[in-house]
């Protein structure tokens, strides 16, 4: 056997995108990622069909889930043989789950396999609180009755309040949106630019959705056939009366909505896809991951632009060698920031240890089918619905055209990956 | 043909239905059942009262229904008739036998759908009536399910030789799975099925009925073990079931299936598999 394989894209399905506690409120993480599992096996045929292995994860997660993707297999109609392992890297899982797989086939140690992600906002776990759970656990562990009476005597009235997963980090106590506002403010970036990023991704969106493009990437669930979150007849006006709800300028327009959805990635060897007839759309070139220190001050979500920078260095590319940028829209000044962070000599410099900026990319082919201010956010699935969605536009481009996809990441990450169309 | 059909203006109220359906038969003379097919059309399905059945049975969140949904869709109509003034036959009192149904294709969850029930085959048994209430759900005119419930009504008189009825001997063999049934799984059962029928939630209305605690509703028994199918089950198909004895809340039950031609055969069991609870077989 020859190393490196190349690892391919043959193609995509998710859910359409729903907006959280609305039309999959009643589904949970194990049902939206079996209904994203069996639409892709109806579109390549795989019913039956044992694959070297399938990766995905959620975000929010259920503690009973503990084996999320490999339930979600056994309820899918793949063969029951079908081998699967749970991931997670926040808003970075749907798309290391697809490196997860791809990094595999490249050596060998698999040749056909499933990346993606799920995340159903509406039926987030809910815990009890630190101090109930201790005293549970202590009750639990009590070996006589005057011990565990004492254990549970702990209990205060205030523990009985149940706690809901939030998005906040656990170092800053900050929530997502206001370390963003902090990197909006930074930045200076603009409210009246924000809502154009957002207003344009409604419409590419809308547009792509008109022309059919996911007609071929998305499958009906419980009566949704479009992403609910997009508003073809939004426009930069209506969003310019919202209210901010993170610092004076992001809004709820121009931030992600909460949402429920899954998305799935059918990843092969290329000469195997090719014996199999199933024809690839784009190679996984390379990836690379990268954090930085928010604890000390970095922008929480600008860690991809390190990612892109050793990324880059590695292939012996420019940023302009790209041909279609897909950018994770977490909010549109996360999008913008990481542009401005690309032109800017000095963090170029500081930052990323470069001689010269990264440079000034055309707008014009950024998140040219929309992104995730229109499609919706359901964390992990946000990965493989970006994967599918590039690894087709490069395929329409033509061989050789390469896409960048970054994804920035609670904790401070970013998750970063080139494709080339096959 | 006309004058048969009974048709409603909608699904009915299960609660003050069951009041009447509870209320003992009088009667004395020959049993006898409502000639009227009773239809509803234009049934909505409720996705969220589907997802809950789904949880409580054990099915995954499917835009294909379980085709035990679609029985529970029929089940008013079981107990309107079974309660009505043509029939001598009350539903409380009767009890499950058997129950076979045949889903012809998937039907999704945001079908609406025609549904009808009629009553029929009165014949006699050794211990009263058997009878079978025959469900049929359509699309316009297109059949999407049947499904046939046999039921014994305990002394009720038919004429005739009671007939043998065959049930299935059920080797004893080990269980695949265990699954452990919560004393409350009536009441959860009772939420997402719509009936009320106490003896499957109270104990004193159990012991009425001669058992010691509340049972599991049989339709909650053959849900789960299809859902213990899951993806193995193909996407449409025929399915028999046979209620042998029934299952005590809560307990701890097992279950076994396996593949044959066409099709499978499975069962619940008691725990360690030596008595069966409820056999059942699939065929394509």
């Amino acid at each position: 056997m020859q190393l490196p394989r190349t690892p391919v894209v043959v193609g995509g399905n998710r859910t359409p995108f729903a907006k959280a506690g609305t039309r999959y409120a009643s589904a949970g993480n194990t049902d939206l990622l079996t209904a994203a599992l069996d639409g892709l096996v109806a579109r390549f045929g795989l019913a039956g069909s044992e694959l070297d292995e399938v990766a995905a994860g959620a975000v929010l997660k259920h503690s009973r889930d503990f084996n999320l993707t490999r339930e979600a297999v056994l309820s899918s109609a793949l063969a029951p043989t079908t081998p699967a392992v749970d991931l997670q890297q926040a808003c970075g899982t749907g798309l290391e789950a697809v490196v997860y797989v791809a990094n595999k086939i490249s050596l060998g140690q698999a040749s056909v396999g499933i990346g993606g992600g799920v995340d159903s906002a509406s039926d987030a776990p809910i815990a009890v609180s630190e101090g109930l759970r201790r005293a549970l656990l202590a009750a639990n562990r009590a070996r006589t009755l005057p011990e565990r009476l004492r254990a549970l005597a702990s209990i205060r009235p205030g523990h009985l309040a149940p706690v809901a997963p939030q998005v906040v980090e656990p170092r800053t106590g900050l929530s997502m949106g206001e370390h963003q506002a902090r990197t909006t403010a930074a930045w200076g970036i603009s409210r009246e630019a924000q809502d154009e990023l957002a207003a344009a991704s409604h419409a590419h969106l809308a547009r792509a959705w008109d022309a059919g493009f996911f007609d071929d990437l998305v499958t009906a669930y419980l009566g949704v056939s479009r992403d609910t979150v997009l508003r073809p007849d939004t426009s930069v006006e209506k969003l310019a009366a919202l209210r901010p709800v993170f610092g004076d300028t992001m809004t709820a327009g121009n931030s992600t909505a909460l949402t429920d959805g899954a998305a799935v990635v059918l990843l092969a060897e290329q000469e195997w896809a090719l014996a199999h007839g199933l024809p690839p759309l784009a190679r996984i070139v390379d990836a690379q991951v990268a954090a930085v220190d928010h604890v000390a001050g970095d922008d929480l979500l600008l860690a991809p632009t390190h990612a892109v920078a050793r990324l880059l260095a590695r292939q012996g590319m420019s940023l302009q060698d790209v041909e279609l940028y897909e950018l994770h829209e977490a909010f549109a000044s996360t999008v913008l920031a990481t542009l401005a962070a690309w032109e800017s000599e000095r963090y170029c410099r500081d930052r990323l240890g470069l001689d010269a900026p990264l440079g000034a990319i055309d707008r014009s082919r950024l998140n040219v089918n929309g992104s995730s201010l229109a499609a919706g956010h359901p964390f992990a699935a946000t990965g493989g619905r970006i994967v599918a969605t590039l690894a087709k536009l490069l395929h329409e481009r033509g061989s050789g055209a390469r896409g960048l996809v970054s994804v920035c990441a609670a904790g401070g990450q970013g998750v970063v990956a080139l494709l080339e169309a096959v | 043909m006309d004058a048969d059909v009974d048709l409603l203006a909608g699904m009915p109220r299960l609660g003050p239905l069951f009041a009447r359906a509870a209320l003992p038969s009088l009667h004395r003379g020959p049993a006898r059942l409502p000639r009227s097919t009773a239809v509803v059309t234009g049934v909505r399905q409720d996705v969220a009262r589907l997802a809950d059945y789904d949880r409580v049975c054990g099915f995954r969140v499917r835009d294909a229904v379980p085709p035990t949904w679609l029985h529970v869709l029929t089940f008013p109509l079981h107990v309107h008739l079974l309660s009505g003034p043509e029939s001598t036959i009350r539903l409380a009192g009767v009890v499950h036998v058997s129950n076979r149904m045949r889903l012809h294709r998937p039907v999704a969850a945001g079908e609406v759908l025609d549904v009808s029930v009629r009553a029929g085959n009165l014949r006699p048994h050794r211990r009263g009536a058997l009878l079978d209430m025959v469900g049929e759900v359509r699309r316009g005119d297109e059949p999407v399910w049947e499904g046939v419930s046999t039921y014994l009504a305990p002394g009720a008189r038919v004429a005739g030789e009671p007939e043998e009825v065959a049930r299935p001997a059920v080797e004893p063999r080990s269980p695949i799975a265990q699954w452990r049934l919560p004393a409350g799984l009536g009441r959860d059962y009772r939420r997402v099925s719509g009936d009320p029928n106490p003896i499957h939630t109270n104990v004193l209305a159990a012991r009425a009925f001669g058992f010691a605690r509340p049972i599991i509703h049989g339709m909650w028994t053959h849900a789960r073990l299809l859902a213990a199918l899951d993806a193995r089950l193909p996407a449409a198909y025929a399915v028999d079931v046979d209620f042998l004895r029934p299952v005590l809340l809560p307990s701890t039950v097992g279950a076994w299936w396996q593949a044959e031609r066409g099709g499978w055969s499975a069962a619940v069991t008691s725990r360690d598999g030596s008595r069966a609870h409820l056999v059942a077989r699939v065929r394509t």
